[in-house]
C-alpha cells in the first residue's frame, strides 16, 4: 500500500501545471468524473449523514421526529442484547474465517501449480460466491436438519450421535459459519492465486538450490510475499463477515407468525446487522437503529484496524 | 468506431451535465403522488385477487388508470420510506394486519375513512376487525381485506388409532380447551409411539395470546405482560412442555415436513391461510387432513387492510374502488383465488365458499372457519407490543428447545423488557 502512494501516477507527472492551479486548469476532467461523485453523494454520503442525524432523534419512521441527544448511544452501551449481539458475531467470523484463510491458502498453491483444467477449476471454486445467499442458506438448511440432515448422516456413519444442529446455540453458531466458510474460499483462494503469481520464480529457484522442501519454501518464501494479499482477505473478511446478515437471517427463519430477526434459540444466531434490523423493522424504532448501526461501525473499524497492525507489524519485522 | 479522447470527454460531460439537472428538475418536481389520470394501488403478490384487481382497473376506467402495482421485498418499510420522503406516495396502499400498530399513531398520513361514509358499510363487516384499523384519536384508517382465523388442522387417521375422536365436528367438541388438547396430547404420545401433538411451545403461547382481549402494552402505554394474562400464556406453553407433548423440531425444517407428511406430526394449530400452505407443501397427504375448531377458542393470524393515503387526489373516487373490490362479492372471489379468507360475513354464505374440500376429505371448511372469524375477540395493539414481546417470546423458546429452567427464563424475560420498556417510554 505505502510503496502505491509514494509513486505518483505516470499521468501526473507529465502535467506541468503545479497543485495549485490543478482543479481550475482540468475542470472538465473533474468534470468526467463527477458523475461517480454525484451518485455517491446521494447514494451514499447524504444516507449516512442521515443516519447519523437519525440517532440522536426519536422516531417510528412516519410520525415527527424527536429529539433525543445521547440517550440512544447511552441505552446502546448498557444494551446487553448488543453486546450479546457482536459476541456472536465475533464468534461466527472467527469460526468461518480462519479455516476459510487456511483452506483458501491451501487449494490457492494446488491450483498453482501445474494441475491440468486448471481453469475449469477456478471457475468452480468461484463459484460459490456469486451464488444467491439466500439460495445457499436454504440448501444448508437440509444439510444440517436433524433427522434427515447430511451432516448428521455422516455423523452417524461413522457412530457418532445425532447434534440438533439448528436447535442448539453452538450448532447454530457452527452451521452459520459453515456456510460462510463454503461460500467465500474459494473467492479469497482466486485472490490468493492472484498473490502467488506475483511472487519471482527465480526466488523458488533460489531456496530450492538453497536445500529447502516444500514446507520451508512455502512458510519462507511464499508467505512472506502474500503478506499484501493476507492484508486484503483479511480485512475484507472481517468487513462482510462482521456485517452477516442473510445467513442466519434464512437458515433460522421458522414460520411466518415468527420474526425472521430473532436469531434462533438463545438468539444464538442474532448477528449485530440482524440485531440492527430487528431493533429498526420489528420495533419501529428508527432513532435506535441508527445508533446501533454506528455501533457496529465502530466494531468494523476497530476490528480492521486490528488486522491491519496484526498483519503490518509483522511484515516491518 | 473510433473514440478520440475529447470525444469520450464531450461524452462524459454531456453524462454528468444530464445526471446533474435531471438530478435537480426531478429534486423540485417530484410530485407527491401519482399524476395524470393514474390511480396508484400498493400491494404484495397475494395481497389482493388478481382477477379482482383486474375487473376493478376494467370497471373504473372511464374515471381513472387504476395501476395497481406489487411491491417486493419488505412491504411496510417501502412504504413508509415512500410516505416519509414525500414523493410518489400511492393513493391506495395495502397494510397488513401485523403492522397496524406501527400506522394507527400516524392517522394523519392517511385519509380517515369516517368522512368518506365507511360507517354506512360497517355492519357488513366482522366488527373485531373493523376496531383494528381504528385509531387512538377514532379516525379510521383501513377497509378490511381478510383475516386469518385459527383453527386445528389435524390428521383423523392418527387420531383415530390414538383412540381419540376423529370426526371434525367430535374433535371441535372433545378437544375445545387446552386441558383437554394437552390431555388428547399425552394419549396420542402414549398409543401411537414417536408422535407429538405439538411441534413447539411457541404456537401455544402465541395462540394463547391472541385468544385473549389484551397483550403486552395497554392504551395507557403500561406494559402489561408482567400481569396475570400473559404469565397464564407461558405458564400453558411451560404446561404443554412438562407433559412432553411437544416434539424438538424445527418448523419449517425438512425433519418437520417428513414428520408431518409421515405423520408423527399429525396436529397444527394454525391460520385458515395456512390451509393453503398445507397443499403445497404436502400435495400427498390430500384427503388426509381435517379442520376442527381450535382449543381454548378462536383467535386471529394476520390478515390485512386497504388505506387511503393523503397524498390520494380522489378520495372519494378511491374509496369507491376499494369498497367495491371489498365487497361481500369480490371477497368470495379473493379466497378462492389467494387464499383470502373474507371480512364480510355475507361471503361464508356463498356457494363456491361452501364447496367440499378433498384435500380435507370433502369436508366443507367453512362449516369451521366460519364461525371462529366471527368470535374472536377485539384486542388492543399496542405499536410497542413488538418490541415487548419479543423477550417473552424469546425466553418462551429457550424453555422449549433448550430446556432453560423456566422461573429463570421468566426473570430473565422480565428483566429484558422492563429494560426496553424504560427506553421506549413505555410505564412499569
Amino acid at each position: 500500500m505505502a510503496v502505491v502512494e509514494r509513486t505518483a501516477p505516470p499521468a501526473a507527472r507529465q502535467v506541468p501545471a503545479g497543485p495549485r492551479k490543478g482543479w481550475r486548469a482540468h475542470w472538465h476532467l473533474y468534470a468526467a468524473i463527477s458523475p461517480f461523485y454525484l451518485l455517491f453523494l446521494a447514494f451514499g454520503l447524504i444516507p449516512v449523514g442521515f443516519s447519523l442525524y437519525l440517532s440522536f432523534h426519536r422516531w417510528d419512521g412516519l410520525g415527527a421526529m424527536e429529539w433525543a441527544g445521547l440517550t440512544q448511544y447511552q441505552y446502546l452501551l448498557s444494551d446487553s442484547d448488543f453486546w450479546q449481539s457482536i459476541g456472536t458475531t465475533l464468534v461466527i467470523w472467527a469460526l468461518a474465517t480462519f479455516p476459510m484463510i487456511f483452506l483458501a491458502m491451501v487449494t490457492a498453491v494446488l491450483l498453482n501449480s501445474a494441475v491440468r483444467f486448471k481453469n475449469a477449476y477456478r471457475f468452480a471454486y468461484f463459484l460459490p460466491s456469486v451464488t444467491s445467499v439466500v439460495a445457499v442458506a436454504i440448501v444448508f438448511g437440509s444439510i444440517f436438519s436433524t433427522d434427515f440432515g447430511m451432516v448428521n448422516a455422516l455423523l452417524q456413519a461413522v457412530g457418532l450421535d445425532q447434534v440438533a444442529w439448528l436447535n442448539t446455540p453452538w450448532g447454530i453458531k457452527i452451521a452459520i459459519a459453515t456456510l460462510m466458510t463454503w461460500q467465500w474460499t474459494g473467492y479469497n483462494a482466486i485472490i490468493f492465486l492472484a498473490g502467488l503469481q506475483t511472487v519471482p520464480g527465480d526466488l523458488y529457484e533460489a531456496a530450492r538450490i538453497d536445500g529447502a522442501g516444500p514446507v520451508q519454501t512455502f512458510f519462507r518464501v511464499t508467505l512472506p510475499l502474500l503478506r499484501p494479499t493476507l492484508l486484503f482477505v483479511l480485512v475484507v473478511s472481517t468487513v462482510t463477515g462482521l456485517q452477516s446478515f442473510s445467513e442466519p437471517q434464512v437458515l433460522l427463519q421458522t414460520t411466518a407468525n415468527e420474526s425472521t430477526f430473532a436469531g434462533g434459540p438463545d438468539r444464538a444466531g442474532q448477528t449485530m446487522v440482524l440485531y440492527f434490523f430487528q431493533q429498526t423493522f420489528d420495533n419501529n424504532d428508527f432513532g435506535y437503529g441508527a445508533a446501533v448501526a454506528w455501533g457496529i461501525f465502530l466494531v468494523v473499524v476497530l476490528f480492521s484496524i486490528i488486522n491491519w497492525r496484526l498483519v503490518q507489524r509483522r511484515g516491518e519485522q | 468506431m473510433r473514440l478520440s479522447r475529447r470525444g469520450v470527454l464531450r461524452a462524459g460531460l454531456a453524462g454528468t451535465a444530464a445526471t446533474a439537472l435531471g438530478g435537480l428538475t426531478t429534486g423540485c418536481a417530484v410530485p407527491t403522488g401519482s399524476t395524470g389520470r393514474n390511480m396508484v394501488l400498493w400491494y404484495w403478490s397475494g395481497g389482493l385477487g388478481d382477477s379482482v384487481v383486474k375487473s376493478a382497473a376494467a370497471r373504473y376506467e372511464d374515471s381513472v388508470r387504476l395501476k395497481a402495482v406489487q411491491i417486493g421485498g419488505y412491504y411496510r418499510s417501502k412504504l413508509i420510506t415512500t410516505m416519509a420522503g414525500n414523493a410518489n406516495i400511492p393513493d391506495i396502499a395495502g397494510l397488513k394486519g401485523e403492522d397496524m400498530a406501527s400506522y394507527l399513531p400516524n392517522s394523519d398520513q392517511f385519509v380517515d375513512l369516517r368522512t368518506l361514509g365507511a360507517d354506512r358499510l360497517k355492519s357488513r363487516y366482522l366488527d373485531w376487525k373493523w376496531q383494528q384499523a381504528v385509531a387512538p384519536d377514532g379516525s379510521l384508517i383501513g377497509f378490511p381485506i381478510d383475516v386469518g382465523p385459527v383453527v386445528h388442522y389435524y390428521q383423523p387417521a392418527v387420531f383415530e388409532r390414538a383412540g381419540l375422536a376423529s370426526e371434525p365436528a367430535d374433535v371441535s367438541r372433545e378437544l375445545n380447551t387446552w386441558e383437554k388438547f394437552f390431555a388428547a396430547g399425552e394419549q396420542l404420545r402414549k398409543r401411537v409411539p414417536g408422535t407429538r401433538i405439538l411441534t413447539d411451545v411457541n404456537s401455544v403461547f402465541e395462540m394463547s395470546i391472541g385468544q385473549g382481549t389484551t397483550r403486552f402494552v395497554d392504551e395507557d402505554r403500561t406494559f402489561i405482560g408482567d400481569g396475570p394474562r400473559v404469565r397464564a400464556c407461558w405458564d400453558r406453553a411451560v404446561e404443554a412442555k412438562r407433559r412432553g407433548i411437544v416434539s424438538n423440531i424445527v418448523t419449517g425444517t425438512p425433519d418437520s415436513i417428513a414428520a408431518t407428511e409421515k405423520g408423527t406430526l399429525p396436529s397444527q394449530l394454525n391460520a385458515s391461510w395456512a390451509a393453503g400452505d398445507l397443499k403445497l407443501a404436502y400435495p400427498r397427504t390430500k384427503g388426509r387432513w381435517r379442520v376442527a375448531a381450535c382449543p381454548g377458542g378462536p383467535s386471529n393470524v394476520g390478515g390485512s387492510f386497504l388505506a387511503i393515503t393523503r397524498a390520494c387526489r380522489e378520495p372519494e373516487r378511491a374509496f369507491e374502488i376499494i369498497t367495491w373490490m371489498l365487497d361481500a362479492d369480490n371477497q368470495a372471489r379473493g379466497f378462492t383465488e389467494a387464499g383470502l379468507f373474507p371480512s364480510t360475513p355475507a361471503s361464508y354464505r356463498a356457494k363456491r365458499l361452501r364447496q367440499p374440500d378433498p384435500f380435507f376429505g370433502g369436508q366443507i371448511t367453512m362449516d369451521v372457519f366460519g364461525p371462529a372469524a366471527q368470535q374472536i375477540p377485539v384486542a388492543f395493539n399496542s405499536p410497542y407490543d413488538v418490541a415487548l414481546g419479543q423477550p417473552i417470546r424469546d425466553e418462551i423458546k429457550n424453555v422449549g428447545v433448550l430446556g432453560k429452567d423456566p422461573k429463570t427464563a421468566w426473570e430473565d424475560a422480565m428483566k429484558s423488557c422492563r429494560r426496553i420498556a424504560k427506553h421506549l417510554g413505555v410505564n412499569l
